[in-house]
C-alpha cells in the first residue's frame, strides 16, 4: 500500500510543471537558511548582528530567522540589560 | 475527470464558515435540519478564530471560538465543505435551490490525516504564511494553524517543488497527488449568507506606508503578534527584531473617509485597538501606547468602561487625524497629523505604528445568486428587505442574512444577527 502510494508524485509530475519561480524560491531560502545557520555556529546572535554577517537586510532576516525558529532550528537566546534585542542561538536537539 | 457532478440534498445551505455561519448553522442543526456549511478556506472559524483576546471581557478568542467550531465539525447534522467555491444558486421555486458547489483538492485525504506534521517537517519549501499574514514562514505541506478545524493538512500546490518528501513520510499514507476537484449539484430549501466581511487594504492608500515603511502593520497583524499561537516570541518590529516601545495606533485607517471608498464607520476599530493597546501595556509594560483617533465609539454592553480601563492604565489618547506616516532611517516612524484640540499641526515619533483597518463589504455573494438577484445595498453589503422588522431577510424569498455581510458588527451583534438568521430560515423552512 506504501509503495503504491508513493506512486502519486510522480503522476502529478507528469502533468504539472513546476515553476521557474518555485525552485528559485526554494534555492534561495536553502541559501538564506545555511547562511543564519552557519553564522549562528559562532555563537548567539541578535538579528541586527546576523544580517551583517550574512549580507541579507535585518526584515528578511528576521523573517527567516522566525520561520527557522517555528520549525525548530534557532532557539531565542536572551535579551540585552535595555530589553530591546534578543539573541537568537541554534537549537540543540 | 469527473463527468457528472455528485448530487446531494441538505435542508439549509450556509454560506461561509465564519463565527455567524457556524452559529446560524448549529442553531438549524439543533432543530433537526440538515445543514451543509461551504467555506472558502481551509478551515472554518472566519476572523475570530484569528483573534488574540475579545473585547470588552479579555477572554482568549481561542478559547472561546474552538469550543464552538468543535461543536459545528461534528454535529451529525453538519457537514463542512472547506476549500470550496460556490459557482451558482439557483432559485427553481419555493424551498427549492440548486447550488453548484466545487471542492477544491487538499491533496490529502481528510479521513486518514492524524495531523502529525511529519509531512510539514519533510517539506523543505517556505513561503510566506497567510494565516499568519506573512509576519513569518510556512510549508507547503501544512496544517493552516494549530487551532483550525478540520485539523488536516493540505499541499499548497501553487509553491510546492512535487519533491515527494510528504508523502514519503506520511504514515497513513493520506497524501494524494491524484486528488482532483470534486463538482457538487446540492439541492436545498432555504440558504443563509454569512460571507463575513473584508478588511481594508492599507497598501492602496500611499501616505500610510504601509509595506514601504517595515514598521507599519495592520491591525491583524498585531492580532496575530499577541495571540498564544504568535508568529515571533514576543513582540517584535518586522523590520529588525527590536523589543517596540512608542507604539502608535492610527484609528480609522479606512473608515469614514469617502476618498478611500468607506465612508461609514467601522464599528469594530475604536475597540479592538482599546483593547491591543491594554494586551501591549500588558506583555510591554514600559511601552508607551498613542492611540489617534476622531472619535471613539464605545457604544455596546461594558465598552464605555473598557474604554476608561485603558485610559486609567496609562494609555494615551490623541484626537488627531493622521495625515502622513514617513519612515526613518533607523526604522522608526514619523506620524504627521492634525491635534484637533489646538487645530495645529504636528509630529511625533513612533517606533511601531498599527493602522486599525476598517471592515469593507464583501461583494461576492452577489454574483452567487443566478436566477433572482441578490441586491447590494448603496455601500455594497447585503441589502436587507426590512431592516428594522427582519433585519435577517434578503431580497430574495428563502435566502437570509447572517452576521457582517450586512455590515460591519463586532461578535455578539454578528451572533444575534446568526440567531435571527436561523430562525427566520426555520420559519421559512415550516411555512
Amino acid at each position: 500500500m506504501a509503495t503504491e502510494k508513493s506512486m502519486t508524485v510522480k503522476i502529478l509530475r507528469e502533468t504539472h510543471k513546476v515553476s521557474d519561480e518555485v525552485k528559485d524560491n526554494l534555492k534561495q531560502f536553502n541559501k538564506d537558511k545555511k547562511s543564519i545557520l552557519e553564522a549562528l555556529k559562532e555563537g548567539e546572535q541578535t538579528i541586527a548582528q546576523l544580517s551583517k554577517a550574512t549580507g541579507m537586510d535585518r526584515a528578511k532576516t528576521l523573517y527567516i530567522t522566525m520561520s527557522l525558529a517555528k520549525f525548530g532550528f534557532v532557539a531565542v537566546g536572551k535579551v540585552d540589560d535595555m530589553d530591546e534585542y534578543f539573541t537568537y542561538k541554534l537549537k540543540t536537539k | 475527470m469527473q463527468t457528472e457532478r455528485i448530487k446531494l440534498t441538505y435542508d439549509a445551505l450556509v454560506i461561509g464558515g465564519g463565527i455567524a455561519g457556524g452559529e446560524a448553522a448549529l442553531n438549524l442543526a439543533n432543530n433537526g435540519y440538515k445543514v451543509l456549511v461551504v467555506e472558502k478556506s481551509l478551515s472554518v472559524g472566519g476572523k475570530m478564530i484569528m483573534l488574540s483576546k475579545v473585547f470588552p471581557t479579555l477572554d482568549c478568542s481561542a478559547c472561546i471560538t474552538t469550543p464552538k467550531v468543535s461543536e459545528i465539525s461534528r454535529h451529525p447534522n453538519i457537514k463542512i465543505f472547506t476549500e470550496s467555491d460556490i459557482e451558482s444558486i439557483e432559485k427553481l421555486g419555493e424551498h427549492n435551490f440548486v447550488a453548484k458547489v466545487t471542492r477544491r483538492p487538499r491533496y490529502v485525504v481528510e479521513e486518514d490525516c492524524t495531523a502529525c506534521q511529519l509531512c510539514e517537517e519533510a517539506c523543505p519549501v517556505i513561503v510566506k504564511d497567510q494565516f499568519q499574514y506573512g509576519l513569518v514562514g510556512r510549508k507547503a505541506a501544512y496544517i493552516p494553524f494549530s487551532i483550525c478545524s478540520p485539523k488536516v493538512a493540505a499541499i499548497d500546490i501553487d509553491n510546492c517543488t512535487l519533491c515527494g518528501a510528504c508523502e514519503k513520510v506520511c504514515p497513513p499514507g493520506c497524501i494524494d497527488f491524484t486528488m482532483k476537484a470534486k463538482q457538487y449539484e446540492i439541492s436545498v430549501k432555504t440558504a443563509i449568507v454569512a460571507t463575513g466581511f473584508e478588511l481594508f487594504d492599507p497598501s492602496t492608500v500611499k501616505r500610510y506606508s504601509y509595506q514601504e515603511g517595515k514598521n507599519v502593520i495592520t491591525s491583524m497583524q498585531m492580532e496575530r503578534l499577541l495571540a498564544p499561537t504568535r508568529p515571533f516570541h514576543t513582540i517584535l518590529r518586522p523590520s529588525d527584531g527590536k523589543v517596540p516601545d512608542k507604539i502608535a495606533y492610527v484609528l480609522c485607517a479606512g473608515s469614514r473617509d469617502d476618498s478611500m471608498g468607506n465612508p461609514i464607520c467601522s464599528q469594530i476599530c475604536c475597540m479592538y485597538s482599546i483593547k491591543q493597546a491594554q494586551l501591549l501595556m500588558g506583555a510591554l509594560p514600559m511601552a508607551d501606547i498613542t492611540i489617534y483617533y476622531i472619535d471613539i465609539r464605545a457604544f455596546g454592553k461594558g465598552y464605555d468602561e473598557f474604554y476608561e480601563q485603558a485610559v486609567s492604565m496609562g494609555v494615551r489618547l490623541v484626537k488627531g487625524k493622521i495625515g502622513k506616516i514617513s519612515e526613518k532611517e533607523n526604522g522608526n516612524l514619523v506620524l504627521r497629523y492634525e491635534d484637533v484640540s489646538t487645530g495645529k499641526l504636528k509630529e511625533a515619533e513612533h517606533d511601531f505604528v498599527v493602522l486599525s483597518v476598517g471592515a469593507k463589504p464583501n461583494e461576492e455573494p452577489q454574483s452567487l445568486f443566478k436566477t433572482q438577484k441578490l441586491e447590494l445595498d448603496n455601500l455594497k453589503y447585503v441589502k436587507q428587505s426590512d431592516p428594522l422588522l427582519s433585519p435577517a431577510k434578503t431580497t430574495i424569498e428563502g435566502v437570509f442574512v447572517a452576521g457582517a455581510a450586512t455590515g460591519p458588527k463586532d461578535i455578539p451583534d454578528s451572533i444575534l444577527s446568526a440567531g435571527c438568521a436561523s430562525t427566520e430560515a426555520i420559519s421559512y423552512l415550516n411555512s
